[in-house]
């Protein structure tokens, strides 16, 4: 993704800055040429995630009833309800079938609809990867607009160095060293957070108070994601920035007598935000999926763990279907990031 | 225009964003005072005993078909079973206070307390339990998890309300274990079930409190966060002396040790070596180690075949040789293996059956135990006709290939990686070459089932009764000529060992059918099929503030092995004292500060912004 200075040119660009900001309804042509292709891509990644499952050297029947008295008999019972039996174009053709009625199938392990562990698991996730993902672009663009703006100074470098360390941090490492300092406590500091879970099960699991207990229990896992990720926030807007510094149009707005402060957020902001607009999309798409390292320290109910278990059994139904709702949920962010563009960027209407 | 309004707008967002970030930090501080309150593990109404739920966790809370020891800890807590198991491993009274047995050895007798009443008031009686056992024989899908234990039963009938009749096929000595907590069949009421046959499958079991009898009545649960339960006061085998407890799930080992040492976690039954050698020396925390209920060890392949005795898999056809096996055992040394890898926390392992479980012991005679001796290994395999190549490696005679085997083991355990390298070490030293495989449990079990492997780490746990773990090693559990209907634990397979498998499940007297199962201990020794290194205890890990949480009288640095039945209801709060955990206030003082803090700087920025706006 090259910039918009660069692809375009300076002069073109000047006026970009301030495009009439009616919404453009897209051509219908357009619009039907995106969707076939999200279409096209939901499809094939059906085929991979079925193949890719299913290939998968696994006995989910033995791996499941490990440990327990079950005999020769029951294991081959098990294996016929759960249509272990069947070829695998059999299986494959009552997968395409289930996914083009919206079912999602039924889990071996938890015995219930994958709908309803997926639903279980939504709202969690969401709120886990939502708060980190609202805090680490704001925070990361924020602090990356100050240091690009000032690239090479104190502020930049520590800024940037602070963002890639942290960034190059194994997320179980940081999240256990969170863990013992908030929650266990060390030295003068005394542990006040949470270990594990989003609600404290004592306490009534309705109301204020238990908003306010989900907030605290959400507060480490949250940092810990925040800390990781919005070093990537950091560098790419830093950099955009620093691109579109030495822009002549920005000499245009100093000339006109603004402060720097009010030339770098009119006027540069706009046009270097665009490259951290797709950015943002793509993980839009991505949030759904959960985080599996920060939810098994936490032990945050997400989907993300829900798949890491399903992986051990391995939970065919689950893994086939929180893999949909996941690749759904990134073919339409990118879709929708494609509009996005168009409407935030008048050269892509124009070509 | 346009600069005055989008900037208004930007004004706005900023200060939401500020509110967010206050909000953020003031969560933890409004709640300081909750913590506060939470520290001395007591709620509202009374005291709470806290646990971390079986790493396993639960699969579904429905007494029939789960399998995952999370559920069966929760059933063992809320439904009542026959028999209980006492701190010698043997059966003991729960529902039935006595049993006999006809002089035919078919049928049994059991006789159950009087009085008794399901958590909703009705009667609880020797018909509920004919139906649930009935239920299980009959029923398919009722017969998911527990089918087995009552394949051999002809009829249950409860002929009035303190008795229940059982009547097998073929003489079986373990009827007593068949319910027991944990590992054996819970009982339901029959009140609430019948109605649920039709739909079992489905039948979540999700509405709480949920009915039942028990130390414990379940009144919460949310799938892989926490179930909570409240104490019934009144049970059979003495009141539980918390009020409540909640078994919180931790899907990293690490945090629940961390939630022990914050004091939010009272007992972790099970924690590794590394955590247990460092709680010893913790404050606050007290530590124990139960003698071990299984052991770890490594399958040996030696020519899978199927039941009619067609050969099956890629397993290295050499290790069909007892010479190389028993060299391969001869060069492994079991007492560094224990020493390195789990700290010395268990013992060297020789007979199939677990130490947790002493009244199967068994120990090779004398002049029988195989020594490690690289050197007799060495001199066993050069007598056999294995000469060494150029490099160092073997060739089997037979086949003129060099031996150069696989090692399947777990990608996910610290201890198969520790062991693997030793044993490629070890191994070298005898000529024989291993290649490590790191796969998930699943692979293994796959490639275990097809024959697909040479040797693949292992390792199982048992409950007191053996007939399962002693089962997987008979050829009834060798796989179909077409590769499926196997259950087999290493495709070992011994005419005798089976006839003595059928003997022992026929013998009344406990000490004579412990010689049996002896028997076949040794021979399963003596074939280096299932090489086991060691028995690793089971560690537990408590807080201080409790005490009871670890049973019975220890005996050479061990406790006997322990079900959570008995830990939860034995466990007992110690009188504190009022010390006021700080933390709490600390936080709050920590979130107050905090919010201050932001909250003026946000509206630093935001006089900053609209100053610049006028200076436009």
């Amino acid at each position: 993704m090259s910039s918009p200075a660069t692809a375009a040119g300076p002069v073109t660009a000047a006026p970009a800055a301030r495009p009439r900001r009616a919404l453009r309804v897209p051509r219908p042509g357009y619009l039907a040429g995106k969707l076939a292709a999200a279409v096209v891509s939901f499809g094939v990644t059906l085929v991979i995630g079925f193949v890719l499952f299913n290939l998968m050297p696994a006995d989910p029947v033995r791996t499941m009833t490990r440990g327990r008295p079950v005999s020769e008999a029951q294991l081959a019972q098990l294996r016929i309800q759960l249509g272990l039996d069947k070829p695998i174009w059999q299986r494959f053709l009552s997968y395409v079938d289930d996914i083009l009625h919206g079912r999602l199938g039924y889990s071996w392990e938890y015995q219930q609809s994958v709908a309803s562990l997926v639903a279980q698991r939504l709202g969690p996730t969401l709120l886990l990867m939502g708060t980190a993902f609202v805090i680490s672009v704001l925070l990361g663009l924020w602090l990356g607009m100050r240091s690009g703006w000032r690239a090479g100074s104190l502020f930049d470098k520590v800024t940037s160095a602070t963002a890639l360390t942290l960034w190059s941090v194994p997320t179980f490492w940081l999240g256990m060293i969170l863990l013992i300092v908030f929650s266990v406590g060390v030295g003068p500091i005394h542990g006040f957070l949470p270990t594990a879970g989003m609600s404290d099960s004592s306490l009534p699991q309705t109301g204020m108070t238990h908003y306010l207990d989900v907030a605290r229990h959400l507060v480490l896992p949250a940092l810990t994601m925040v800390l990781v990720v919005y070093a990537q926030y950091v560098t790419i807007m830093r950099s955009s920035i620093i691109e579109e510094k030495g822009s002549p149009y920005l000499l245009t707005a100093r000339a006109k007598g603004l402060t720097d402060d009010a030339v770098r957020r009119r006027h540069a902001l706009p046009n270097a935000l665009l490259p951290s607009v797709t950015m943002i999309f793509m993980h839009l798409g991505g949030l759904i999926s959960g985080a599996v390292t920060v939810e098994a320290i936490f032990s945050w109910p997400g989907l993300g763990d829900l798949t890491y278990q399903a992986l051990t059994i391995p939970d065919l139904p689950v893994l086939q279907g929180t893999f949909i709702v996941f690749s759904a949920s990134v073919i339409v962010m990118n879709l929708l990031a494609d509009l996005a563009y168009r409407f935030l960027d008048p050269r892509v209407r124009a070509s | 225009m346009v600069v005055r309004e989008s900037s208004r707008s930007r004004r706005f967002r900023l200060a939401l964003a500020t509110a967010c970030a206050a909000g953020l930090m003031a969560g933890p501080a409004s709640l300081g005072v909750a913590t506060a309150a939470r520290a001395d593990s007591s709620s509202a109404s009374g005291t709470t005993l806290r646990v971390a739920m079986s790493d396993s966790g639960v699969d579904t809370l429905n007494p029939f078909t789960a399998y995952f020891n999370g559920a069966l800890d929760i059933f063992a807590g809320i439904y009542p079973t026959l028999t209980s198991i006492d701190e010698q491993g043997k059966p003991g009274p729960y529902l039935a206070t006595s049993w006999t047995l006809s002089p035919d050895h078919l049928t049994w007798t059991f006789k159950l307390r009087s009085g008794l009443k399901w958590s909703d008031g009705q009667p609880l009686t020797a018909a509920d339990a004919a139906w649930t056992l009935n239920l299980i024989m009959t029923n398919t899908v009722a017969g998911t998890a527990n089918g087995t234990l009552v394949s051999n039963f002809a009829s249950v009938t409860a002929p009035d309300a303190t008795t229940l009749v059982i009547r097998t096929k073929q003489p079986q000595a373990n009827v007593t274990y068949v319910s027991i907590p944990f590992s054996g069949i819970p009982i339901v009421p029959q009140h609430i079930w019948q109605s649920h046959v039709a739909d079992l499958k489905n039948d979540k079991n999700d509405s709480f409190p949920v009915v039942g009898y028990g130390p414990w009545v379940l009144t919460g649960y949310q799938t892989d966060q926490y179930a909570k339960f409240d104490a019934n006061k009144s049970f059979v085998l003495g009141a539980p002396k918390y009020d409540h407890l909640i078994e919180q799930v931790y899907k990293e080992s690490d945090a629940a040790v961390a939630a022990l040492k914050a004091g939010q976690l009272d007992y972790i039954n099970g924690v590794n070596a590394t955590q247990f050698s460092a709680l010893q020396h913790s404050s606050g925390i007290t530590t124990a180690q139960a003698a071990g209920d299984g052991w770890t060890g490594v399958e040996v392949n030696p020519g899978a075949r199927t039941r009619s005795g067609k050969p099956i898999g890629t397993g290295n056809p050499a290790l069909a040789d007892p010479v190389l096996r028993r060299a391969i055992a001869e060069a492994i040394d079991k007492k560094t293996l224990l020493a390195k890898v789990i700290d010395g926390q268990g013992q060297v392992a020789t007979g199939y059956l677990p130490p947790a479980w002493s009244q199967w012991k068994w120990t090779p005679s004398a002049g029988e135990e195989q020594p490690f001796d690289p050197a007799a290994a060495n001199q066993m395999l050069d007598a056999a006709g294995y000469k060494k190549g150029a490099d160092g490696v073997r060739v089997d005679p037979k086949t003129g290939k060099p031996l150069d085997l696989r090692l399947g083991i777990h990608s996910d355990s610290a201890n198969d990686a520790a062991i693997s390298t030793y044993l490629v070490g070890w191994l070298q030293a005898i000529g024989v070459k291993l290649t490590i495989q790191p796969m998930s449990m699943t692979a293994l079990n796959s490639d275990l089932g097809k024959g697909d492997f040479d040797l693949l780490m292992d390792s199982w746990t048992t409950g007191p009764d053996p007939t399962y773990l002693l089962g997987i090693q008979s050829c009834a559990t060798l796989p179909n000529d077409d590769g499926t209907g196997g259950n087999t634990d290493a495709f070992f397979c011994d005419p005798t060992y089976d006839k003595l498998f059928n003997q022992q499940a026929t013998v009344f007297d406990p000490a004579q059918r412990a010689q049996v199962v002896g028997q076949m201990q040794d021979i399963l020794y003596k074939a280096d099929v299932d090489q086991l290194f060691y028995y690793a205890t089971t560690k537990v890990a408590a807080s201080s503030k409790v005490t009871g949480l670890i049973t019975g009288q220890e005996t050479n640095g061990f406790y006997p092995a322990q079900t959570s039945f008995w830990s939860y209801l034995k466990a007992a709060p110690v009188a504190q004292s009022a010390s006021a955990s700080s933390g709490g206030s600390g936080g709050l003082w920590a979130g107050v500060a905090g919010a201050v803090v932001v909250v003026g700087a946000g509206a630093v920025v935001v006089r900053r912004r609209r100053g610049a706006d006028d200076r436009e």
